[in-house]
């Protein structure tokens, strides 16, 4: 559990920077080499590597080993642990909510009939 | 008017048919959480629930699964408890701190905001904040229309 805890704080620091959510969304499209993600930024090489670096530490992309290019691919079940942090979340307020909402219908029909009660007896 | 959230954050929002004091009692007395705590096919045993409302008090409770009765509990700290208004607790475990705003919309309604967030500390520093401009649903969704 603190494994996974940890994952997920790392996936989303990777995504907290503008350029790795361009590069994320690049990769959704499929596989692409570093020269290729370099292009449409005006960044260095370097400057990528490092943000590659980084995506990778956190899971969200791989690169193959050996090829000569080594191509980066992106780890849609990283991207969709973190997604799914939310939609679990949210899922649970609104569960909690329609419950809530009951319980204060509840309240007021008591309510109403007591008032009803107390107008009949 | 969309709001801008961190990826990690989570922002609901629902209104409720009842005045702001109940409203802000449902979420603080066991009486009343033990009827909703628990989301759907979950419950929450009122002798499980131990709240002490001030800063630095204890909200912890036990969720009970219904089919298979398997327990998950919760336990938080209350950071700041302004009656009716606002509600802040952290969880120590994740990290997760948990903010409910209240707002009176007169004829007895009070809308409830909520506000989840998940962010490890190394990351509150402003230019990592900056970096949260675009919320992860926001992304998932772009990814899908791109993939």
């Amino acid at each position: 559990m603190a494994i996974a805890a940890d994952r997920l704080d790392s996936t989303f620091a990777a995504l907290a920077d503008p350029t790795r959510r361009a590069i994320v969304a690049r990769l959704a499209r499929g596989d692409a080499t570093v020269n290729e993600l370099a292009e449409p930024f005006a960044m260095s090489l370097p400057g990528i590597s490092k943000h590659l670096k980084v995506l990778e530490r956190s899971g969200l992309i791989s690169r193959t080993r050996n090829a000569q290019f080594r191509p980066c691919h992106l780890e849609r079940m990283a991207l969709d642990s973190a997604a799914g942090w939310i939609e679990e979340n949210r899922r649970i307020w609104s569960e909690r909510f329609d419950k809530l909402d009951e319980h204060l219908r509840d309240i007021r029909s008591r309510s109403d009939q007591e008032k009803g009660d107390e107008r009949h007896g | 008017m969309a709001e801008q959230s961190a990826p990690d954050e989570l922002v609901f929002t629902r209104i409720f048919e009842a005045p702001r004091d109940l409203v802000f009692r449902c979420m603080i007395e066991p009486e009343h959480l033990t009827h909703f705590w628990g989301p759907a096919g979950v419950s929450t045993p009122l002798e499980s629930i131990k709240v002490d409302p001030v800063p630095g008090g204890v909200f912890e409770t036990v969720m009970v699964n219904d089919s298979d009765g398997s327990r998950y509990p919760t336990r938080a700290i209350f950071v700041e408890v302004d009656e009716p208004e606002r509600l802040v607790w952290t969880e120590p475990d994740s990290g997760m701190t948990t903010t409910s705003t209240l707002h009176d919309l007169g004829g007895s309604r009070t809308e409830v905001r909520i506000h989840q967030t998940h962010v490890p500390d190394p990351y509150r520093s402003p230019e990592a904040q900056a970096g949260f401009a675009t919320s992860l649903d926001r992304f998932a969704a772009y990814l899908a229309t791109v993939s």
